[in-house]
């Protein structure tokens, strides 16, 4: 019960937004919009700190059968695979409505949409069933597309339906795979479907290659990431949190718990290539996010790789690698929504991204710079802050299984560190470049409260991974156990 | 016992439907300028039929009658159900414009024979009885198309659906000869047994002009091309209701030829009708994509979609064919509500694209109920169209056909290439500046406007009914 009324809470939040009467100030919408998004934070929290060491196997959860004779059901639940995301979804949002200062208009309606992507978004990390995930999955769509193209840049109507194509051809074509799925195993509940719910292992073979395609499309892995730059540069500063942060997670958790526990020997085949994929994201992220002129772009080709070690980590299917990207889902949420939002915060004070006009930010706003240091070493890797030891196991876990891919990885980390050094120096350090930039003012406390939480957990987490993987770990071990891996 | 008072209840729809048909007509001539009594009666009428096949429906009657030519069973009346609730709000909507026409009457009347030949053909069961009830249906389509006189596009939409339907009906009837001829038979369970007997090559060229007909009927390309010029030239609520009524009467009524006539050669209808569906989902999308009309947008959509539903007819083979069946029954009743509504919200907002410019801030409501529209044929969950395909996704997976594979991967990227065309109304609507200052007016019919919301509203909460809208469909479908 708690675990659909978390779900649904912002549905009723998103229509509250849209019958607040129109004269309401804009603070006051800000604020309420806030304590709604902290209702299923705080519900998150609650299920997280009384059962986090229960999310073995799905907990909270509530079956009603839906169509009875496909055995289609409105299933949901919290396991540890899914619980990481259900909490960083609920954090997130919560930050991205903080982070609305860039949006000016039609505020009501903004955070109306967003909370009903946060319905599919919850919704997604707790469904376990098919058809009812694909549901979610597909309800974060038609938010996204006008939030983009409502709030976006000059660019952004061509960027919001570029993205709807390309995630709506990878949906379907999952769509497609779910239903062969679920019609030849005659469930489409997850419990029902582990292992491979009794199909041959040619029949799993057809039924994971479209499922795997259109999560790859939605992650996604290059070369099907023809759509992410446009969209991340056109996107609102808070709208980058959630697209960043949770969006590409929906189909990395696809993979790690749909398609690898309830297919293993029909994604089996596969893995190689995905790993290989991996391989790829991070070393086309690192070298493309290294010749960015644009500090947005920068980051979001830093994303890409970075979420190259999740595909390698779930590649690998044992029990190292699999923790590691069911933790890098969340370091990596955390540490792009705190760059995206940095990176607003210096393009509102000095109306420019480009990087070769950046420079000596940290003598005139030390907060918002140093927080956007901490936020960069992060994503290179660095040992103390949350990404290093999810990568750290990724890698590990990766070369057990594909050592040639694990080595070429890990050549991104180094090439990451590098890019990452570079533009810190030019933009953070440095000489001031431009005189009009001596007299900008440094985060305000509204802005700090977007980013210092998100810094603060990236230390915590990168002194105390076992937060997170206490969540985890059972979870993992069991599904391993059922597929045969480990 | 051809004429028992049995088969009386089983005609009641249709009676009742052909009572107020008449009804109306009189009290029209004898009353004229009374639009609110005639349109009330209609309305009536239609509601009525409804009322009437939902009491058969909930009774369980069914029965095979006059010699076996009807057949009332749940298929048949669920198609009634649809059609007769079409009608209504059909009816109900285009009140305000048949006033201003000042044709009232005879627009009512139409719509009514419409409805009045659908509901009987969806429960023939004799290649005859099926020719003559299509035909029933389609003639009044005709004047229907025609009937705003004040258009030339009118005229000229009506002129080439009538030769295109002529065509397809000799085509049609050539094909019933031919399969009579050889079978010995017009009632379809014993067009069945002879088939299942030695091939016939001439019984084999009767059923595919027979495919060729109703291809014609149901705008499945090849045959498809009078769509677009019918349909724009159409009063926008005739369109509305002749793109889904009498198409869903005539899917059904194609299913049930193809289902119980030729059972035996499902091998060689399903394969045609596999490319037929794949050919069609493309003529319909590719062309969609330049329109600048949205009424002929809708029809080329309306074709896309002809070709989703023909993918479950292909499907109609291994364990899969209940689910076929179930496939069509839902997907036409997804299709009826957002379709049907898509329709009537261009007949308030205009046909120009441009004039849904800046929809959301001059009638957010209209905007969202169209929105609804426009998602829901695209089939984003969890609107109306999101079920339709999942079950004919879900049949064609089951049906272990090579070709139905493929005609389900190219449902899937037919959907796709469906997108941009839909999402430029709605970037219209919520993106866009509207084109002039001056606003899309109030001035619409309140019954127009309750209608479109109306059916919005059904298409948003078709998920709420899906559970046992395919638990009647499954106890309806059992062929």
């Amino acid at each position: 019960m708690i675990t659909t009324v978390t779900i649904f809470i912002p549905l009723l939040g998103a229509l509250l937004m849209l019958l607040l009467p129109k004269e309401f100030e804009e603070r006051r919408v800000r604020a309420i919009a806030a304590a709604v998004a902290a209702v299923p934070l705080a519900l998150a929290l609650y299920v997280y700190f009384v059962y986090r060491h229960d999310l073995g196997a799905p907990a909270l959860t509530q079956n009603v059968t839906w169509v009875s004779s496909l055995n289609i059901g409105y299933r949901v639940g919290l396991d540890g695979i899914g619980f990481g995301m259900f909490l960083l979804t609920a954090l997130l949002t919560l930050i991205a409505v903080v982070a609305a200062w860039d949006v000016r208009r039609n505020l009501r309606q903004y955070f109306a949409l967003l909370f009903v992507a946060e319905v599919g978004m919850l919704g997604v990390f707790a469904a376990q069933d098919l058809v009812l995930f694909y549901v979610f999955f597909e309800l974060t769509l038609l938010p996204m597309y006008l939030l983009v193209g409502a709030w976006g840049d000059e660019n952004r109507r061509a960027a919001a339906i570029k993205f709807f194509l390309y995630t709506f051809l990878g949906s379907t074509i999952m769509l497609a795979g779910f239903l062969a799925f679920g019609i030849l195993a005659g469930s489409f509940s997850f419990s029902a479907l582990e292992g491979g719910g009794g199909l041959s292992r040619a029949a799993q073979v057809a039924v994971a290659a479209p499922i795997v395609l259109g999560l790859l499309i939605k992650v996604p892995a290059v070369p099907l990431h023809g759509w992410l730059l446009d969209v991340y540069l056109s996107s609102p500063t808070s709208t980058n949190v959630v697209l960043s942060g949770i969006l590409p997670k929906l189909g990395t958790y696809g993979l790690l718990r749909v398609a690898i526990p309830l297919l293993p020997q029909g994604v089996h085949p596969f893995l190689p290539y995905i790993a290989i994929l991996a391989v790829v994201n991070i070393l086309y992220g690192a070298f493309v996010g290294f010749m960015q002129p644009d500090l947005k772009a920068l980051v979001s080709y830093s994303s890409l790789a970075t979420l190259g070690f999740i595909l390698l980590g779930a590649s690998a299917v044992n029990t190292v690698g699999y923790n590691g990207a069911v933790l890098q889902q969340f370091t990596h949420g955390l540490y792009s929504a705190l760059l995206f939002v940095v990176v607003g915060i210096f393009q509102a004070r000095t109306g420019t991204r480009e990087i070769s006009e950046l420079g000596g930010l940290v003598g005139r706003m030390p907060w918002a710079a140093s927080i956007f240091a901490i936020g960069s070493l992060a994503a290179m890797g660095l040992p103390g802050l949350a990404v290093f030891s999810s990568e750290f196991m990724t890698l590990l876990g990766g070369y057990d299984a594909h050592p040639v891919q694990a080595i070429l990885a890990a050549l991104g980390i180094v090439t990451g560190a590098f890019y990452f050094l570079y533009m810190l120096a030019r933009v953070i350090f440095g000489p001031i470049k431009n005189p009009a930039y001596e007299a900008i003012q440094d985060a305000t406390p509204l802005e700090m409260t977007a980013i210092f939480p998100l810094a603060a957990l990236l230390v915590l987490i990168g002194f105390f991974p076992g937060l997170l993987v206490v969540v985890q770990h059972h979870a993992v071990q069991s599904m391993l156990t059922v597929i045969g891996g480990g | 016992m051809p004429y028992s008072a049995e088969a009386l209840v089983a005609l009641l729809p249709e009676i009742i439907g052909a009572v107020f048909l008449l009804v109306v007509l009189m009290v029209g001539v004898f009353l004229p300028g009374s639009v609110r009594v005639v349109g009330g009666l209609a309305a009536a009428g239609a509601a009525a039929v409804f009322a009437a096949a939902t009491w058969m429906f909930a009774s369980g009657f069914h029965g095979t009658f006059f010699g076996g030519g009807y057949v009332v069973d749940g298929f048949a009346l669920y198609f009634k159900l649809l059609v007769a609730g079409c009608a209504f709000l059909t009816v109900v909507a285009c009140l305000g414009w048949a006033r201003s026409a000042g044709d009232a009457t005879e627009y009512l009347v139409l719509i009514l024979s419409v409805m009045f030949g659908a509901t009987l053909l969806v429960s023939m069961r004799d290649l005859f009885g099926v020719f003559l009830a299509l035909e029933l249906s389609t003639i009044p389509s005709y004047a229907l198309v025609a009937f705003d006189r004040r258009r030339r596009e009118s005229s000229e939409g009506a002129m080439k659906y009538i030769i295109t339907g002529a065509v397809a009906s000799s085509v049609l009837l050539y094909g019933i000869v031919l399969l009579y001829g050889t079978t010995g038979s017009a009632s379809l369970p014993d067009v069945a047994k002879t088939f299942s007997g030695p091939q016939q090559p001439a019984a084999l060229l009767g059923l595919l002009l027979l495919i060729s007909g109703f291809a014609f009927k149901v705008s499945a390309a090849p045959f498809h091309f009078w769509t677009p010029d019918a349909y724009q030239g159409a009063p926008a609520t005739a369109a509305a209701f002749l793109s889904v009524a009498p198409k869903m009467a005539t899917f059904a009524v194609f299913l049930r030829v193809l289902t119980e006539g030729a059972p035996g050669e499902a091998p060689v209808w399903t394969a045609v009708l596999a490319v037929i569906a794949i050919v069609t989902m493309f003529t319909g999308n590719l062309p969609a994509l330049r329109q600048t009309n949205v009424r002929r947008m809708l029809a080329y959509s309306s074709v896309a979609h002809s070709g989703y539903v023909l993918t479950a007819f292909a499907a109609w083979q291994g364990n899969a064919r209940a689910e076929a069946v179930q496939a069509v029954m839902i997907y036409a009743a997804a299709y009826a509500v957002m379709n049907l509504g898509a329709f009537l919200v261009v007949d308030i907002v205009g046909e120009e694209a441009k004039s849904f410019n800046g929809l959301v801030r001059t009638r957010p409501g209209l905007a969202a109920s169209m929105f609804v529209f426009m998602a829901a044929l695209v089939g984003i969950p969890p609107l109306s169209g999101f079920w339709g395909k999942l079950w004919v996704i879900l049949s064609g997976a089951g049906s272990g056909s090579v070709l139905t594979y493929v005609t389900v991967g190219a449902l899937v990227v037919s959907t796709v290439i469906s997108v941009p065309y839909y999402f430029g109304i709605v970037r219209g609507m919520l993106l866009e500046e509207p084109v002039s200052s001056e606003v899309v007016k109030k001035g619409e019919p309140a019954g127009l406007r309750l209608a479109v919301h109306t059916l919005a509203f059904l298409t948003f909460v078709f998920f709420v009914g899906i559970a046992p809208l395919s638990a009647v469909a499954r106890a309806a479908g059992m062929l």
